[in-house]
């Protein structure tokens, strides 16, 4: 488990009015254990940008995934975007960053839009790049190594032209971006919140009304990291060994969620179960500690709040702001599930607890497993690896 | 004296919460701190009836709204007994 994987962020503003954004990010994993990441800049705002950045980011994607080499890449974007009745032209900028895991090399490929950054241990990096003219377009091509921690940063020319006229003459440049950037680096976010962190910075100096549709990919590497989460007692009481056994026996982090499964675990692992009566948060119970186990929380109504924050996150992830700092069972998990985990594996026990039947409860306990799956499913679009097994 | 209070997710959404708190207060107010050791405790098998809490070895449930009028009635009565 020591190779290294992408942990890949992005998000997008629309163009102040526009209820359509003419920027597209598409990531398609290949076979190889490859990843390509294509950020496509439409010409315009509106339908007609979003059409041209759709189709230039999925056919460049999809024929880069099939080992098409970049200038039939190239060709075919040029020779199918509609043409624009008013310009002209067919056009969409794009930028191409493949990272071949196994290999431990990056291949990027730019055509117009602001120059990837790229941050190594806490500086900005330029990248080697060879000019090559495809179909008459000037696309730079550059193949480096990656390292552990690196940060790649990929942008559209919203993000330069932030401020423009308002709070900077010329806006900020590549460079102030660069050193943003480099600020951030140190404290470990994710590639999707160091994307909020850099889009919120444009917001503001667009004072809230964005000029254009702009849109911020990061790509982190790092170390593949496995955590491993237990909740709900087995539904047949003779499999608690089994179920503990194999959740334990898992390398990486461990957490147990839920009363019965805390005392299980407790019990599996012969060490007493410490609960605290530390309110963090009114509304998530307190957490408990056992020797062994990294985390210790209630159930439902804690994994309820960390789906709630994974479903933010997938968004416009406002909610980091709790989550990344707070004390509480919730946001604890949410720290090791978003941040530190790459691969997680879910030990889903599907005991029905009587007391939860109780219909006076302002939540139905129903709901562990639908849960669970929408858990899964948002931690999937995160990009991490999930493995859920039942008992 | 030791005081376990609930803080399973029913009793938790039930006001264990608003409990914890109540007996804080009036631990500090009547200065039983010395007395009085209170900590938190998954679930107790009583979810129907919550909030559940244990005084010693004794089972209680404990309705938030009524938690200061319980506190006065069943624990400062014990800690006397006790002090006796």
């Amino acid at each position: 488990m020591t190779e290294l994987c992408a942990d890949i962020g992005y998000y997008s503003l629309n163009k102040f009015g526009e209820e359509l954004c003419g920027d597209q990010v598409s990531v398609i994993e290949q076979e190889n254990n490859s990843i390509v990441v294509v950020l496509a800049d439409g010409l315009g705002s509106g339908v007609k940008a979003c059409i041209l950045s759709t189709l230039t980011s999925k056919i460049i994607s999809t024929m880069m995934a099939g080992k098409m080499s970049v200038e039939d890449c190239v060709n075919t974007v040029a020779h199918t975007l509609p043409v624009c009745s008013i310009r002209g032209v067919a056009y969409s900028t794009f930028t191409i960053i493949r990272i071949s895991q196994a290999l431990r090399e990056a291949e990027i490929i730019q055509y117009d839009n602001p120059n990837v950054i790229l941050i190594r241990n806490g500086k900005n990096v330029e990248i080697p790049a060879t000019e090559l003219i495809i179909d008459g377009k000037k696309i730079l091509k550059s193949k480096i190594s990656i390292y552990e921690n690196d940060v790649f940063i990929s942008m559209s020319d919203g993000a330069t032209y932030a401020g423009v006229g308002k709070k900077m003459n010329f806006g900020w440049q590549r460079d102030n971006i660069a050193k943003f950037m480099e600020m951030m680096y140190d404290i470990g976010f994710t590639a999707k919140t160091l994307s909020t962190i850099l889009l919120e910075q444009c917001n503001k100096l667009y004072e809230n009304e964005p000029g254009d549709d702009t849109t911020v990919c990061v790509l982190k590497i790092r170390r593949r990291e496995p955590v491993s989460l237990v909740v709900g007692p087995p539904s047949n009481p003779d499999d608690v060994k089994k179920m503990m056994s194999l959740f334990f026996a898992k390398e990486g982090k461990h957490i147990v969620c839920g009363g019965t499964t805390s005392t299980l675990a407790a019990e599996y692992l012969d060490k007493p179960l410490v609960p605290s009566l530390d309110y963090h948060d009114d509304e998530i119970p307190p957490m408990a500690s056992i020797e062994g186990v990294d985390l210790v929380t209630e159930g439902v109504i804690t994994i309820n709040k960390v789906l709630s924050y994974a479903q933010n996150y997938l968004e416009d992830n406002q909610s980091y702001k709790e989550w990344s700092y707070k004390k509480d069972g919730a946001s604890k998990i949410a720290r090791m599930l978003f941040e530190d985990a790459t691969d997680i594996n879910f030990y889903v026990g599907m005991a029905v607890n009587p007391a939860h039947q109780n219909p006076d409860l302002p939540i139905s306990f129903n709901i562990k497993m639908r849960l669970v799956n929408e858990l899964s499913a948002c931690l999937r679009k995160m990009g991490k690896t999930i493995n859920v097994s039942y008992f | 004296m030791k005081i376990k209070v609930c803080i399973g997710s029913s009793c938790h959404l039930k006001g264990s919460r608003i409990v914890i708190q109540t007996f804080q207060n009036q631990i500090e107010k009547h200065n039983l701190q010395d007395v009085i050791q209170m900590s938190g405790q998954f679930c107790m098998k009583n979810c129907q009836n919550g909030v559940c809490i244990m005084i010693d070895d004794k089972a209680f449930s404990v309705n938030p709204a009524e938690a200061d009028s319980f506190f006065e009635k069943e624990i400062i009565t014990r800690v006397k007994v006790c002090n006796d």
